[in-house]
């Protein structure tokens, strides 16, 4: 008997907000496919990838990924399905030309794509299920932003709708900002609303969810550790959460499992939360897979794509041996990941301690793009990332900092500048920089109050206050880790931004944000004594403590 | 045998996916014949990090520390340095150097470590190159003005004067005659942070071409293809528009190289996998050798899918002992890995650059590499390559338009033709599209005619660039039968099917 031919699409060239996880993906779910007794094809036009080996699929089409050369392909193959979860934006763009042409796409509709990705749709989706979405509007010229922006109150964060990796994305803090900025949001994708929504300064959160369409599965819960304005492609992103109340998980874990449901999605789904006064938000809802997928599958044990594509091709999550709720990990006695489902309405109460602290951080290739401004932003920046894994957040926090090349640079000291909110988080990183031996160097006003704080801190000028300044100390190697959060109206090209550059250019490494920064304080101890951290094979984790052999 | 495998971490720009794909060939390759991999990578976005294909797996940062406590525990007999990008090769040799790979008696796996510095080290590969007389362009660090004052008279001009350690390169430059050369290399040790300078014989404006060697170690050597930059020398050919096989090469010229990659992979001895960059003067055969890569490179994976021959499996199982003609085909089944590739139809590979997410970033191209990716087109002919392509990169156009440049007077567009940027290719349609002749588009770019006149040719409307039939990609242009579903499609009749 013929099999049934099912094509995967992939994700296309390599770039920045669609790396290389989602060939890890579209892998993952051609295997599978493979497995379940699918004759499985693969469309992508990517040299560098494993999902165009020539023993990946059952047959490969070195095609562009667009709507036309699939559909010649569908009708070449007689494909039965059509999957688009897996290959990005590249892939899931293409479902709504499928499903016109009379293509089967599998898991997810084209309709509830547009549920989640359409502006009004979306809104009145959370509506009904009285889920929390920052205030705003999709709106249609800069008029009306003006309007939406006064009545939801600045700043505000303004994007084109349809587009991935947070592309002419801005917070907006004044009305002439806005006027500015709006121009450059409107042709990004032309055609297309842009959305204006209170701008919550708040936690991130996000989770991948696999659902059968009815039950939903919660791999696990990633935390960011730079708060909200930083793209999710380039915040550090620590599994398990490690500062949220298990109140708010368990609300994250219900919306999630309710949004699953409505969508009706067969397959992968990602969301984004911000959490602000003890109050969860939705930020935006992804019907497919993420970027964090591989990261997640690795450190949960649970093979994410292969249940999605199951759940995909009409498998249940019960018959895959799972059910609702939030996965969470014991302490396995072999090497193979053990865990049990904790259901929805136990979240808040159940025991969760971590058997493993997990930290992705990102990686940037600023030393390559001459005149790229390297301060983060909604915007995403980074072209890849790391995985820090171990026993506690510390040693976690402490590999995946220098996993991503974010290392002490010989013995000098540490440069503190930071804008006005940031004074109390610098003192707190002064005093764990003092007390790891090293000298605290920062200019004026942060010195200030550094010293207060009884801190020794040694004060060196800015730029426009002539030499020796902050940058002689930077390019005379006395500093060796730089931090320095710009103030919220700060211009491009600035003198901040000059001293990022010098940083970039010389090889120091340089933070901007100072989440980031606390992040690295708490971790001094490990980087200090490398030898608390442990070096074992990634199963060896699940044991949630060392097995001295 | 226990051998390490180390990956190269991070996707940064210069060294993406191309690595997962060799690493998880290699892991796969080595485990077939029988033995134990032992992986160390930090990305966890890669198959190769995926339980299963490593024996023993471990995610962790690529450092030095790390690596040695994975040395100390695991035991390797081996290490195969070579499949991991720079980041695993520099580790590999700091690992050597530092006395880590005797301490634990690990040996290195496939190229000698002392083959990769002689193809690193600019000093020790020029010297090779002079022994075994193959041109290299004539080069001198200059740190006082003294010496910058000496050689004046002695540097071929045109030449590039680089500033060592600068600024995002700062200060750098070509000078046509004496006085130039004086006043720019003066600037640029003032502005070197350490005062020194290289001057070099400018090739900007020449063909570039690349070779893919490989060689096991009973110096079998084999080409596995050879592919030509649109763009002359002067951008990085990671940034370049390559096509393979090259198509303005004449046979005599295509041997001429390709005895030169030959006769160098044998003089460094390489074990493995080996990518050859030359020069090409398009007015003479002269040419000259610019670099040597000795492992598994992006463009080894691109030459890979171009062929179908998959180079860093070959490599894994050169590296364990297996000679060429030991190894066998996949694609075919039938053939073995000493067989020549043979190509019956034109692959196009077109950058795909961050500048759509960088809007500030300086798109002027040069031999910092700035592209993220790439997409890659296979067609019967180059212009319908080029097309399928330009359908394929997901940027604002799909074709030869661009809305930046109509609006463009002349003389805008004349530096946008001649200045290399992420946006030429486009700069060039235009001119074509306003009538400029092919000399003149040539004499600004100094992209060959032959490429301009096939551009031409698609601004012309004609090319059929409507796929009909799916043809195979089979390493042999159909001589042998294939067993592989490699497809591509191209306007024909009839298609090519896996025979059964």
């Amino acid at each position: 008997m013929a099999k049934d031919t099912v094509l995967v699409l992939g994700s296309g060239p390599i770039r920045i907000g669609q790396g290389i996880e989602f060939d890890y993906s579209c892998v993952h779910c051609v295997w599978t496919l493979r497995e379940m007794g699918y004759r499985a094809i693969i469309l992508n036009n990517n040299p560098e990838t494993v999902s165009t080996d020539f023993d990946t699929g059952d047959a490969l089409y070195f095609e562009p990924v667009t709507l036309p050369d699939a559909l010649r392909i569908i009708e070449h193959e007689g494909v039965s399905g059509v999957v688009c979860q897996f290959g990005g934006q590249t892939a899931i763009n293409l479902a709504e030309g499928l499903t016109k042409a009379g293509v089967k796409v599998l898991g997810v509709s084209a309709e509830s794509i547009a549920r989640a990705e359409d502006r009004e749709q979306f809104e009145a989706l959370l509506e009904s299920m009285s889920i929390a979405r920052p205030v705003g509007s999709a709106v249609r010229s800069l008029e009306e932003a003006v309007q939406v922006a006064e009545k939801v109150g600045y700043p505000v964060l303004v994007r084109p709708s349809f587009v991935l990796g947070g592309r002419a994305m801005e917070i907006v803090y004044s009305e002439s900002h806005l006027r500015s900025f709006y121009s450059e949001a409107e042709s990004a994708n032309p055609g297309q609303p842009v959305l204006v929504d209170q701008y919550l300064l708040g936690k991130e959160a996000e989770v991948d969810v696999i659902s059968d369409g009815v039950d939903t599965l919660v791999p696990g819960i990633m935390e960011h550790i730079e708060r909200a304005g930083v793209h999710s492609g380039d915040s550090m992103a620590t599994y398990p959460p490690f500062s949220i109340s298990q109140d708010l998980q368990a609300e994250m874990v219900r919306s999630a499992c309710e949004i699953a449901k409505a969508l009706e999605v067969k397959g992968l789904m990602n969301i984004q939360f911000v959490i602000k006064d003890y109050k969860v938000y939705v930020l935006e809802v992804n019907p497919r897979a993420s970027r964090t997928v591989p990261y997640l599958s690795k450190v949960t044990g649970i093979p994410m794509v292969e249940l999605a594509s199951k759940c995909m091709m009409g498998m249940t999550l019960a018959e895959l041996g799972y059910t609702s709720g939030l996965w969470t990990l014991d302490p396995s006695e072999t090497e193979a990941p053990k865990g049990h489902v904790v259901p929805v309405d136990e979240v808040a109460t159940a025991n969760l301690e971590p058997v493993l602290h997990a930290v992705k951080a990102p990686v940037f290739s600023f030393q390559k793009l001459a005149k790229v401004e390297a301060l983060l932003g909604p915007e995403m920046k980074s072209t890849g990332e790391i995985l820090g894994i171990d026993f506690t957040f510390e040693e976690a926090l402490y590999k995946a900092f220098v996993a991503s090349g974010i290392n002490f640079k010989g013995d000098g000291g540490v440069l503190i500048t930071v804008r006005k909110e940031d004074k109390d988080a610098a003192v707190t990183i002064a005093r764990s920089v003092v007390a790891g031996g090293r000298e605290v160097i920062a200019t004026e006003g942060t010195a200030a109050a550094i010293q207060a704080a009884g801190l020794p801190c040694r004060v060196v000028k800015k730029i426009q206050e002539g030499s020796p300044s902050i940058l002689d100390a930077i390019l005379g190697g006395e500093v060796s880790l730089a931090i320095n959060s710009p103030s919220l109206d700060e211009q491009a090209g600035s003198h901040a931004a000059r001293v990022r550059r010098a940083c970039i250019e010389i090889g120091v490494p340089c933070i901007t944000s100072i989440d980031t920064a606390l992040a690295i304080a708490r971790a001094l101890d490990v980087f200090e004594n490398p030898q608390r951290s442990h070096c074992l094979r990634l199963e060896e984790y699940f044991r949630g403590c060392v097995v001295t052999s | 045998m226990k051998v390490l495998v180390i990956g190269s971490g991070p996707i940064v720009i210069g060294q993406a996916a191309e690595f997962d794909y060799a690493g998880t060939q290699a892991c796969k390759s080595l485990k077939e014949e029988g033995h134990e991999v032992v992986l160390i990578n930090s990305n966890p976005a890669t198959i190769m990090t995926d339980p299963g294909v490593a024996d023993r797996l471990y995610i962790e940062p690529l450092n030095v520390d790390f690596c040695e406590r994975v040395i100390a525990r695991e035991r390797p007999d081996a290490l195969l340095p070579t499949l991991g990008g720079q980041t695993g090769l520099n580790l590999a040799t700091q690992l050597s150097d530092e006395g880590i790979l005797e301490k634990y008696n690990v040996r290195l796996l496939g190229t000698p470590l002392t083959a990769i510095r002689k193809a690193e080290d600019r000093e020790q590969f020029r010297s090779l190159m002079r022994e075994i007389k193959e041109p290299v362009p004539e080069s001198w660090i200059i740190q006082t003005e003294d010496e910058l004052q000496a050689i004046l008279d002695i540097v071929p001009y045109p030449c590039i004067i680089r500033p060592a350690y600068t600024l995002g390169g700062t200060g750098g430059g070509i000078a046509d005659n004496k006085e130039t050369l004086w006043e720019t290399g003066r600037k640029g040790l003032k502005l070197s942070m350490r005062s020194q300078i290289m001057v070099e014989r400018s090739l900007l404006g020449w063909k570039e071409v690349e070779y893919e060697v490989i060689r096991d170690n009973k110096g079998n050597t084999i080409t596995v293809c050879n592919m030509e930059n649109l763009d002359p020398m002067g951008v990085h050919t990671g940034d370049s528009i390559v096509v393979a096989p090259s198509q303005t090469l004449s046979d005599l010229e295509y041997h001429i190289l390709r005895t030169a990659s030959l006769k160098i992979i044998n003089a460094l001895g390489i074990e493995g996998g080996c990518n050859v960059q030359l020069a090409v003067n398009p007015e003479s055969f002269d040419y000259y050798i610019i670099e040597v890569n000795p492992r598994v490179s992006r463009s080894s994976a691109l030459a890979s899918k171009a062929t179908g021959y998959p180079i860093a499996r070959v490599a894994a199982k050169i590296a364990v002992g297996l000679t060429l003609d030991q190894i066998e085909n996949q694609v075919t089944g039938t053939t073995k890995a000493c067989f020549e590739p043979a190509l019956d139809y034109c692959v196009v590979k077109l950058p795909r650059f961050p500048f759509d997410k960088f809007a500030s970033g300086d798109r002027t191209l040069f031999t910092q590499m700035k592209a993220t990716g790439e997409v890659m087109a296979i067609d019967r002919s180059f212009e319908a390559a080029l097309v399928k392509a330009l359908r394929g990169l997901e940027v604002k156009t799909k074709d030869l338009s661009h809305p930046k440049f109509p609006p463009m007077d002349d003389e805008e567009l004349a530096l946008a033709v001649k200045i290399p940027t992420d946006e030429r290719l486009w700069a060039v349609a235009e001119a074509l599209r306003r009538g400029w002749t092919i000399q003149r588009v040539n004499g600004l770019s100094r992209i060959d005619p032959w490429f301009l006149h096939k551009i031409m040719k698609i601004l012309n409307g004609e090319v059929e660039t409507s796929p009909t039939a799916y043809k195979m990609v089979d390493t042999c242009a159909g001589e042998f039968e294939s067993a592989t579903p490699y497809y591509y499609a191209t306007n024909e009749i009839e298609s090519d099917f896996v025979s059964s």
